[in-house]
């Protein structure tokens, strides 16, 4: 039963991952796809070898892939309402600054990870 | 740019690897090969400082009869000559170098030759004096030149003064990406670990060889490693073998510091690079890595004219091309964040070393970075007028220490 349940939560895990990268290329663009390719590419190839269930890994990918499609949504809609309102201009800032914004939340999310899912060794001589 | 984040990657995935299978093998200490070891410590106005590093040499556990301690005084103005003549006194292994105004004060790889030549030790490790080493470590560095094709051996420092600022914890992390994965990952896939100058050694008859340290070079420990490398001798990372150090502890200080490794680097990539390229005694992945080593200096002055040139592309209205480039620029900004290793590799780094809450400043080295391509535009421009002007840099540059760290010990 156990196992079972374990089975139906990966599957579960790894549907929501595919819905949010279908999502992000139907709904936002193709460099939001892009992004959450390389944020899955990196995070089952490194963290997938730290220690820890396969459950609780799959849940953080698929928590930061809900993230960053939101992350990526709601700046997109800024981006289309700035433009709407402050003109073409607004679209030239918000392309200087995608960048940053865009990868803030990949290497948050990353640093997130680590910390849920690290051993702390060396908490007491943390200052 | 994405060769280098390639470069991290396989870094990263490597290390991982590698602690999956060796985390049950027990660490043996049971070589015994016990060479005569010369410690050098070359130090000016360090006084501060040098009482608790000497102290610590007192506590070495390798034979002391194997062992010189060699403090080289250059031209100091302060009391750094008596706290050693102090130490030299009360112990028979420890001597003193003093240099006066004339002789000394000439930066830091003259004051290294000089020591050389007063040295003995078949192997001569190389301390700052305001690092702070473990009781067993010069076994732990000697061990590695059992090997007679192993010309040095680099150690891991660790930073003391951790939790003292913002700084010091970002400088924290930059060394644990650098040293727990970069230097690990070097080590095990056979390229060029790079050798530090300092918790570190090498072998005299090498050294004799090559014609002692160039003092022409800012960073002559990068020298050294190339120089070592393309004479065909192997240079080693024992990670095991951890010091103390003193983190900067302002931006002002990281600046000074920075701006000095990235000028040295970038002097080296020009005396070594072309040497790199065609050597016979390099394997290709050694050549490709050595390469990327040496110009490692270079790419946040390419990122920062990239930004520029994108920028442009944006306002030319060339829109097809910036879509593009712009997903290029955060995968090359973020994968050179820190001590220009990525976002991953210093978030594995810290995973390794249990370090849960240094975690969650892992996106602010993303600072540190911005700051970096400053400091390297500006380290590249002075190298150039320094070319120009024909000025010759022989004097020290280093941080200065207060040695008030000590309550972290």
């Amino acid at each position: 039963m156990q196992f079972k349940n374990n089975r139906l939560i990966t599957i579960l895990f790894a549907e929501a991952i595919v819905l949010c990268l279908i999502a992000a290329f139907r709904l936002i663009n193709l460099e939001t796809t892009v992004t959450l390719l390389i944020f899955n590419m990196l995070f089952t190839t490194v963290i997938f070898q730290l220690k820890g269930s396969v459950n609780r890994k799959l849940g953080l990918l698929s928590m930061g892939n809900i993230i960053g499609l939101f992350w990526s949504y709601i700046f997109c809609s800024l981006s289309a309402a700035g433009a709407s309102v402050f003109g073409e201009g607004f679209n030239v800032v918000y392309a200087i600054f995608y960048p940053f914004v865009n990868f803030m939340w990949v290497v948050s999310f990353w640093s997130l990870s680590l910390a849920l899912l690290a051993p702390a060794k060396n908490a007491d001589t943390e200052g | 740019m994405i060769a280098y984040l390639v470069r991290y990657y396989i870094f990263t995935v490597t290390v991982l690897r590698r602690e999956r299978k060796t985390k049950n093998l027990p660490i043996s200490n049971e070589v015994n090969y016990e060479l005569t070891v010369s410690v050098l410590i070359p130090a000016r106005n360090e006084e501060l400082v040098i009482g608790r590093l000497l102290q610590r040499m007192t506590q070495l556990t390798y034979p002391t009869d194997k062992l010189q301690v060699l403090v080289i005084d250059d031209a100091s103005s302060d009391g750094t000559g008596q706290v050693a003549d102090e130490f030299a006194r009360r112990y028979g292994f420890i001597e003193v170098l003093h240099r006066d105004g004339k002789t000394g004060g000439k930066g830091k790889a003259a004051a290294m030759n000089a020591g050389l030549e007063r040295s003995a030790g078949e192997i001569v490790l190389c301390f700052d004096a305001d690092y702070y080493p473990q009781t067993d470590i010069v076994e732990k560095l000697v061990r590695d030149f059992v090997d007679p094709e192993v010309g040095a051996v680099q150690g891991r420092p660790v930073v003391l003064n951790e939790s003292q600022n913002m700084v010091t914890r970002l400088v924290t992390l930059e060394r644990i990406g650098g040293y727990r994965v970069d230097q690990e990952a070097r080590e095990q896939l056979g390229l060029i670990p790079q050798f530090g100058g300092t918790v570190g050694g090498f072998r005299r008859c090498v050294m004799e060889e090559l014609g002692g340290f160039d003092e022409s070079m800012l960073t002559e420990d990068t020298d050294l490693t190339f120089t070592i490398c393309l004479a065909g001798y192997k240079v080693r990372y024992a990670g095991e073998a951890e010091c103390y150090e003193e983190a900067v502890d302002s931006w002002r200080a990281y600046w000074r510091q920075r701006h000095r490794w990235a000028r040295g680097h970038m002097q080296v990539c020009f005396k070594h690079a072309f040497k790199v390229m065609f050597s016979r005694k390099l394997s290709a992945k050694e050549k490709i890595d050595g390469l990327l080593l040496l110009n490692l200096y270079f790419i946040p002055v390419v990122t920062l004219a990239s930004f520029f040139v994108g920028v442009s592309i944006i306002f030319l209205g060339a829109s097809q091309l910036f879509s593009a480039l712009w997903l290029l620029m955060p995968l090359s900004f973020y994968s050179l964040a820190g001590n220009f290793a990525p976002f991953f590799e210093i978030g594995i780094g810290a995973y390794l070393d249990g370090r849960t809450r240094l975690q969650f400043l892992i996106p602010l080295v993303f600072l540190a970075y911005m700051y970096n391509m400053l400091i390297c535009t500006k380290a590249l421009l002075d190298l150039f007028a320094a070319k120009l002007l024909g000025k010759k840099q022989s004097k020290w540059a280093k941080t200065s220490h207060f040695g008030d760290r000590n309550r972290y010990i």
